[in-house]
């Protein structure tokens, strides 16, 4: 289970940077206000566009670290990388997947799964996609162990094989009914013939010095000057998109400082899309400036806290119940998060997950009363001034101001239920240190994507799992879901899960706070953006750039 | 000379150097200081600048009278200055006035905390090295090489390691004052070590401390003096630009985490009292610091007294 950390790990990166927000809606609510003025999809137009001359430049924070997609990544590599190496697999707003390189996926039998994929894409130094491309791929992933996304996935994977030019078929080492698409969705495509030249694709670089790159993309990297700009040139076919050519002939990443000067270049119409989500305080500024448009995007993740239950105190329920009580959820959702978030109802089972989503677990009320209640029978005392002789510190990267927001109003409602919390925010290598080393009481955090719920319960509540924080080892759930990863009938998988979230719940192994709605500013000029969920796919994903166009009137 | 105290009067045959600093190095008796005063009290922009100075300390000594200290948020989000807010509210409805004043506290502890132990090691070291001549050479070398070091990275380097707090930022300043501190008080302190009187009283007691303590650091001392408002100035500004990088303590408010939490909530472009009003409170202090030390140099200069 080490393996996936790397993933989760990677989801973090962009996601603990202050400016970069994540995570999901209850979409429903507000989708309705940006539909009036957010022109959606490509049909908005009138008839298919043409594929122009237009450049279209987009403002990042960081540079491109890594060109090869298959390593542990930022959110630049991501987005770079991600228009030249196809998924088998994308992601619809309620986190189930679908067709992208892949037609069609599923299981042979319990022990081997298959994709069928598409036989019209190229790469374009010529050569076909083939099933062998994507076999090799996997295979070579599972061999050289990159510390990417990806590799996190292959747990239960053991080998993969090109049955025909189109169908490609994986064995597993034992049944997991999720790891198909999880591995269609989280892994890319590269081509045999570029990356098999390398001794091994965790070290290979993809830098471009031997000749450049190689896409089957809807654009090709063509020209990196570090530190300022990352241009891509159209890739002609690219039968993804409508008309089957990308519309905007040139692709440029931008690099900027920080989100305050990418909204004052986006203002200035220096650049056409920000592509890092916007700070909640700015949206509604945003969507009142002329000329800009503002993107509502549905977040597939969650914020939250966990409780480290190797620290004596918090081994005991009531202790977490009294912290999970003294959190003032509405606030925080209102005030620093401006109303752009959702309660799941305490529960890891997130309502944008809406097969698996259980009404009937309610969120944590915020009731100090309660928690001193609750700390007492537990069997501490408070002192004269009202106050336990307990203490906690809560752990959050300084990188990511929507936590950093919140951690302080954490602290001061536990203060007023007489529980000392101590925060520590720190620089977020130093905080992805501690919560590697379990150096914290309480951790605080997010995640971009949580789209499979069996994957994710493994990961967060099995002991050894690599994204465990609470540090949690409780047979009756550790049963629950070793079963639901073994059941294939989904609607007995999903009672199952309800039951294994109840138990997260009641016992407080996670305090999931909320998903969190993303907004995206763009140029007015430019419309026909398609949204996908999450701040790593949002209006930048391949389909939405390579469908963008400048509206008529341009 | 005549406005010199004459028990500590410079010998007019000495080859003293000629540098302002170095023109009166004496101790400031009560009569000096008066003169110095008095001459100071004419210059409007040294009463001017230590009316600001004053007022800042009385606004962060004051502090839980002027408001209430910054609750953890509020409900009017990015109000742009009013009457109901003077500074407006920042991203998280909080009052700017309340986390300026606030913060001129934070603020002016860097300020002091890291002047008082800048000073202290630096005149240390700096007479030390003066008055033991072998010493000085290798304390100059570890001076020059510590002002030829790039400090504004080092300092972001250690702060980073060590985590943001205010001890740490104390330290941080504190540890890349001193070197200039030791520059400025060395340079004097070796004129002093030179006079007759220090001669004189080596030959009435073997005890270098003795010497050191009673005379020579009295002799220095308005050199000191000078150096304090300067390094307190320059530790605003080290602090400030630390707290903006995310290096400041996260949990106390001062004039850098403000801008620093405008910068990261994105609010910089649109909400412009969020940088003006705590740029303003950072401009006074280094602004009137600087004037002040400027008036006081001038003041104790009996060559502007003679005018």
């Amino acid at each position: 289970m080490h393996n996936h950390s790397t993933r989760r790990g990677t989801m973090r990166t962009g996601i603990r940077r202050g400016r970069a927000l994540t995570l999901v809606t209850a979409a429903a609510a507000i989708t309705f206000v940006l539909s009036a003025c957010a022109p959606s999809a490509p049909e908005a137009s009138s008839g298919p566009v043409e594929a122009g001359n237009d450049t279209l430049t987009i403002a990042t924070t960081t540079d491109v670290v890594n060109y090869n997609p298959l390593i542990g990544n930022s959110r630049s590599d991501y987005w770079v990388t991600n228009l030249m190496y196809p998924h088998l697999l994308s992601i619809a707003d309620d986190g189930k997947k679908e067709p992208q390189l892949a037609t069609e996926w599923g299981y042979v039998d319990e022990l081997t799964g298959y994709y069928e994929i598409r036989d019209d894409m190229t790469w374009s130094d010529g050569e076909p996609v083939t099933a062998e491309d994507v076999a090799w791929t996997m295979n070579a992933v599972k061999k050289d162990a990159p510390s990417g996304t990806f590799y996190g996935q292959l747990a239960n994977f053991v080998s993969a094989e090109a049955v025909s030019d189109t169908r490609v078929e994986i064995t597993l080492a034992s049944p997991d009914t999720s790891i198909v698409e999880e591995i269609g969705f989280w892994g890319n495509v590269v081509p045999q013939h570029v990356f098999e030249k390398a001794e091994s694709v965790a070290t290979f670089a993809n830098n471009g010095s031997d000749g450049g790159w190689v896409s089957a993309g809807p654009y090709l990297l063509t020209d990196v000057q570090v530190g300022q700009s990352y241009s891509m040139d159209r890739v002609d076919e690219y039968p993804l998109v409508e008309g089957g050519t990308p519309v905007a002939a040139k692709v440029v990443y931008r690099v900027f400082p920080d989100v305050n000067t990418e909204i004052l270049a986006l203002q200035s119409g220096e650049v056409d899309v920000i592509a890092n989500a916007l700070p909640p305080a700015q949206v509604e500024q945003l969507k009142a400036t002329d000329g800009i448009t503002v993107e509502e995007v549905v977040g597939l993740g969650y914020a939250h806290m966990t409780y480290n239950m190797t620290n004596p105190d918090l081994a005991k329920t009531e202790v977490r119940q009294a912290l999970a009580h003294a959190v003032d959820y509405d606030a925080i959702r209102t005030v620093v998060l401006q109303g752009q978030a959702v309660s799941t109802g305490s529960s890891p089972l997130m309502p944008v997950l809406s097969d698996y989503y259980d009404k009937s677990i309610k969120e944590y009320d915020f009731d100090v009363d309660k928690s001193r209640e609750l700390m007492e029978s537990a069997g501490y005392t408070a002192d004269a001034s009202g106050n336990f002789p307990v203490s906690f510190r809560l752990i959050y990267s300084l990188q990511d101001s929507v936590t950093s927001q919140w951690a302080q109003l954490v602290k001061d409602s536990a203060a007023e239920a007489g529980i000392t919390i101590e925060l520590q925010g720190t620089e977020r290598n130093t905080y992805l240190a501690q919560t590697n080393d379990g150096d914290y009481d309480i951790y605080a955090g997010n995640f971009a994507i949580m789209d499979d719920p069996v994957t994710n319960f493994t990961l967060s509540y099995l002991p050894g799992g690599a994204i465990n924080y609470t540090l949690v080892d409780d047979p009756e759930l550790n049963a629950l879901i070793a079963k639901a990863a073994v059941t294939a009938d989904s609607d007995e998988k999903i009672s199952i899960m309800r039951d294994a979230a109840k138990i997260v719940h009641d016992e407080v192994y996670d305090n999931i706070m909320y998903t969190q709605n993303l907004y995206f500013a763009h140029s007015s000029k430019w419309e026909g953006f398609v949204t996908k969920p999450s701040e790593l796919l949002s209006i930048v994903n391949p389909i939405s750039v390579a469908s963008a166009h400048k509206t008529a009137a341009q | 000379m005549t406005s010199l105290d004459p028990v500590n009067a410079t010998p007019t045959g000495l080859p003293v150097s000629s540098e302002a600093l170095s023109a009166e190095p004496v101790a400031e008796s009560g009569r000096a200081g008066a003169a110095t005063w008095r001459v100071f009290r004419r210059d409007p922009l040294g009463i001017i600048s230590l009316g600001l100075l004053l007022l800042l300390v009385v606004v962060a000594l004051a502090a839980p009278l002027l408001a209430s200290y910054p609750a953890s948020y509020g409900t009017d989000v990015l109000r742009p200055p009013s009457l109901q807010y003077l500074f407006g509210t920042d991203s998280l409805g909080r009052d700017v006035l309340g986390e300026v004043i606030w913060g001129t506290q934070q603020s002016l502890l860097v300020a002091v905390a890291a002047s008082i132990i800048a000073i202290a090691i630096g005149t240390l070291v700096a007479v030390i090295g003066a008055y033991f001549k072998r010493l000085d050479v290798f304390i100059s070398v570890i001076v020059d090489l510590t002002l030829s070091l790039p400090v504004l990275p080092l300092m972001i380097l250690i702060a980073a390691l060590i985590g943001p707090s205010t001890a740490t930022i104390i330290g941080v300043v504190a540890a890349f004052s001193w070197p200039e501190v030791t520059r400025l008080v060395r340079s004097q302190a070796l004129t002093v070590v030179n006079l007759p009187y220090v001669d004189a009283a080596r030959l009435m007691t073997t005890s270098p401390v003795w010497i050191i303590g009673r005379h020579i650091i009295p002799a220095v001392t308005p050199v000191i003096v000078v150096s304090v408002v300067v390094t307190a100035s320059r530790a605003v500004l080290s602090a400030a630009g630390l707290a903006f990088l995310g290096l400041g303590d996260p949990t106390t408010w001062s004039w850098g985490r403000i801008l620093y939490e405008a910068q990261q909530s994105g609010a910089m472009s649109s909400a412009w009292w969020l940088t003006l009003f705590p740029s303003i409170a950072i401009l006074l202090l280094v602004l009137s610091a600087t004037l002040l030390s400027i008036a006081y140099n001038d003041a104790r200069n009996p060559r502007n007294r003679a005018r």
